[in-house]
Parts: structure tokens; sequence; C-alpha cells
């Protein structure tokens, strides 16, 4: 394996993504996001010099700038204003969580093994990287069941995005340029009206724990 | 004839002044961190000295453990250090296992914890209670990375597991570099380092090697703070061996280049400990655990590789 396989990469990203559920810390979380997705925009770049595809490479530099930079910051700034640093986790404990969302590393590569990929030719992503964007949805998943705060359900939402395009990156021979911006637009967009959500939640129930709003206010 | 001897000579070098050197270059970099001259790099030393020239106080309650305990805690660790490959020029036997290692670990702690619950004081049992839960919680994240290895090699000798011969695991830098981690994790733990205990206070919400050794004074005290310094030399060599099999270069260096890199590892990671420790706080008691929880992550993502790495044989 050299250093300009993508596949490195996107299970780098992975495997930094598997070591979020194991901090309660907003900054903690955000930073690990940030280079989760720098890492899979490297891969992106990578794929895009690989297949000869420069709509591609926009596409990655759209990911490194706006998504890898951009969302953190955001998020961040929004942590700041509405004065949350820490989740409190429910369901499982930190450790734990980890844990299993390493288990489900384990088990995504189990999985994806023997799964029917599509036989891309020039290269295309082998199952490792199907692997790893599988492993990214688990991951994200585990972080919106074990976490109270609104901010923590975007950023594991924004982990299983990641994890899709991950898939859809290594299968194919990456998307056409225009649907990827829609997909990017669809993401900043989700989480601008995430941000003004939790606002709005902060504004009505004093408090932005998603475990509490079950309780009706008048 | 005249290389065995020198080879000794050097090992008996390494096993006295090593430990003494590492704690000496933690607390100069803290110190220098913190716009402070600091003690001389053999001030451990200085200190051991003027320990064994104190008198020792013995409190009434106790039975003769106490003071056997520091003895065999020592002796353990020369036994260690004798059959553990920390350094990569030393004698020993032909063989080490890893079971055999670690669990000569826990013996000392075992020692440990029975002195401190014989000297009969409050902080020296509840000192005893947290490495208890300390080293339960430790174990199976330094245990497990090197029998990750150990399933990639088919041996549970670490001579067999670190030898520069065995060329199938030089391809694969990822698992080294965490076992590696996973174990400089766990050494913080087990030598009682910042985030999980401050070996400079004497405050008794927060102690926990500390309060272990509380009543041990005079040449008792010099024995276990050397046994200690010892532990956490060996665990650096431990770990500064697997960051080396990294690096896919010094698999073909020179054998003495390789023991050069060794030695200045450990005392770079020595420096490094005393960064973090500059720029970190203690945990909070109930935090520990999500400490110690990245280094078992370190060794489990070692084993899924370890598994992976045989189903894929």
């Amino acid at each position: 394996m050299n250093a300009s396989n993508p596949e490195i990469y996107v299970i780098a990203a992975a495997i930094v993504a598997t070591l979020m559920p194991g901090s309660l810390h907003i900054r903690v979380n955000l930073w690990f996001y940030g280079i989760v997705t720098f890492l899979v925009a490297i891969a992106t770049a990578l794929t895009a010099i690989g297949h000869a595809e420069f709509g591609l490479l926009g596409v990655a530099l759209l990911i490194a700038v706006l998504k890898a930079v951009g969302i953190p910051l955001s998020l961040l700034w929004t942590s700041g204003r509405l004065n949350v640093s820490r989740d409190k986790g429910c369901f499982l404990p930190a450790p734990l969580a980890m844990h299993s969302s390493i288990l489900l590393l384990g088990a995504s590569f189990f999985l994806t093994k023997d799964l029917p990929l599509p036989v891309v030719e020039n290269g295309g992503g082998g199952w490792l990287g199907a692997a790893a964007g599988i492993s990214l949805i688990f991951t994200g998943l585990i972080l919106m069941l074990t976490r109270r705060l609104a901010i923590s359900q975007i950023l594991g939402f924004l982990i299983i995005e990641n994890g899709i395009f991950v898939f859809a990156l290594t299968q194919t021979r990456g998307m056409p340029l225009f649907v990827e911006m829609g997909v990017m637009l669809d993401v900043l967009v989700g989480v601008m009206i995430g941000g003004v959500l939790i606002f709005k939640i902060q504004k009505s129930f004093e408090h932005i724990d998603v475990a509490q709003l079950t309780d009706l206010r008048d | 004839m005249n290389s065995a001897l020198s080879l000794w000579l050097f090992y008996l070098l390494c096993v006295v002044f090593a430990p003494i050197l590492v704690l000496g270059t933690i607390r100069k970099t803290k110190a220098r961190l913190q716009n402070r001259i600091g003690p001389p790099l053999l001030q451990p030393l200085f200190d051991l000295v003027k320990l064994c020239r104190k008198s020792e106080t013995l409190s009434k309650t106790m039975c003769g453990i106490f003071r056997l305990a520091s003895v065999i805690s020592l002796a353990d660790m020369l036994l260690i250090a004798w059959i553990a490959p920390w350094l990569c020029y030393k004698p020993g036997p032909d063989s080490a296992d890893i079971f055999l290692i670690f669990y000569l670990f826990a013996l000392t702690r075992m020692f440990t914890m029975l002195g401190a619950l014989d000297s009969g004081s409050a902080f020296g049992a509840f000192g005893a209670s947290r490495e208890a839960t300390l080293s339960l919680l430790v174990e199976p994240a330094a245990l497990l990375g090197f029998i990750s290895i150990g399933a990639l090699t088919g041996s549970s000798d670490l001579l067999q597991i670190l030898s520069f011969s065995n060329a199938q695991l030089s391809g694969s830098p990822g698992i080294w570099l965490l076992v590696g981690t996973a174990v400089l994790l766990a050494n913080l733990v087990e030598s009682s380092r910042m985030p999980v205990d401050d070996p400079t206070t004497h405050l008794e919400l927060t102690m926990v090697h500390e309060a272990m050794i509380l009543e041990a004074s005079g040449r008792n005290l010099a024995l276990i703070e050397y046994t200690h310094a010892l532990r956490m030399t060996i665990l650096l060599g431990l770990s500064v061996q697997c960051f080396m099999r990294a690096i896919p270069s010094i698999w073909n260096a020179e054998p003495a280049v390789q023991g050069l890199i060794n030695l200045t590892g450990i005392f770079f990671l020595a420096v490094l400990i005393g960064i973090f420790e500059s720029i970190s706080v203690k945990l909070q008691w109930r935090k520990v655990p999500e400490f110690i929880a990245y280094s078992l992550t370190m060794s489990l993502l070692a084993s899924l590789i370890a598994i992976g790495g045989r189903a894929m044989k």
C-alpha cells in the first residue's frame, strides 16, 4: 500500500471517527469531525487525480473548505453562543460507546468482504473503502443514539453523510459534479437549519437536551 | 568473552542510570516549560542517596510485609528488566513470554498494595483500593495489544514478536503504532503520571500511588521510588520498541543504530511525557476510566487488524 492510495485515507477517517463517541466535549468532537472530513477530502482529491476527473477535484476543495473548516467553526460558534461545552450522554457511557463503534468497525469489514460490490474498471475502490463508508455510518448512528444535545445529533448526522459520501466515492468513479454540489448544498442548509432550530429549542425550552423534549410545555 | 562482558556492563549501566535519568528528564522538561532552571538531571539519584542515609520510622501495627513488599517489588522489577526486551542489546533468557512479563508487573503491584494495607493507615488503604481499580482497567489495554501482534506472529514470546528477522510484520506500521500508543497510555496510568495521578502532590483527595507509600521512609522509600522509576522505564522501552518497528527503514538498519534509536527514543518519550504533564491537568477520579478507554481503544483496533490480517491469509 502506498501513500497515494485513497483507501488509506478513508480507513484513517473511519478510525478517527470511532474515537468521537469516546469524548463528551463538543469542542473535541468538532475537532475530530474536522479531521475526518479533511481525510475524506484528501481521499476525494486522490481519486480525482487517479481517474483524471477534475470536477471531483473541485468537490474535494469544497469539502476541505466548507465541510472540514466551515461547519465545525459554525457549530463551535453556536455552542459558544448557547453556552454548552459538554454533552451529558445517555444510554451508554462514552468509553463503551467508543468500544462498540470499534466493534462495529470490525463488523463492517467482515460484512463488506462478502458483499457483492460493483466492479469498477480502472481501479475503483475495493471492499476496504466500502467497509470504511459503512463503519462511518455505524459510528454516526452510535453518536446520535448516545448523545443528548442537539448539536451532537447534528454531528452524528454529518458523520453519516460522510459515510454515504465515502461509500459512493469508493464504489463508483465519483458522482457527477452537479449531484455532488447539490448534496453539499443540502448538508450546508441542513446544518444551518439545525443551528436555527437549536436556537429556537433553547429559547422555548431553556435547554437543548433532546432526551427531555418529551415533556410538554405550554 | 570480552563482548559479553561489555554487554553486561552496558546493561547494568542502563538498569541503574536510565530510570534516574528518565525521571530527571521529565522533571527538567517540566521545569523548563515553567520557566524554571529545574533540578539537575541526576537529582533523583541524589534524592535516593539522601533517603538511604536517613533512618526509618515504622508504625507499631506493621508486620513484616511492609518492609518485605518493597524488597520483593524491587527483585521482581529487576527480574522483569532482565526478561523483557525493553532494550535492543541486553543479556537475557532465550524466551520472554508476554503473560509472564505482564503478570510479574501485576505481582509487583500486588505487593505494593499489600505493603500499603499493612501500614495500617487509612490513606494506604484507599490508595491500594484506587490502585486495584486502575490496574483492573489498564491490564486488558496493555495486554491485548501485545497479544494481537502475538496472534499475527503465532507466538506469545516477546523476543520472537519483536525480532527484526520477523519480516512478515515489517509491512504493517499501523499495528505497531497502535500497540506502541496503547502501551504508552497504559504506562501513564501504571506509573501514576499526570492525567491519572499527580506524582508531586500530597493532597489526600488526589493521591493514588503517593497514598500507598505515604508511610514509607528512609531506605524503604528509596527502594520503592527506584522500583517505580524502573517500571516506568521498562514500559517506555517496550513502547519505543513498538514505535521503532513502525518505521520501515529501521528494520534493515545496523544493529548499533537500532540500539541508539532505542535509547534516544526512551528519553524522547520522557520529554514528551514532561510536555504533556505541563499542558494537561489531573483528571477527576470519575473521568479516569474515559482516559484509560483510549488505551483500550488502541489495543482493540490493533486486535482488529490482527484478526483481519489472519483472515486475509
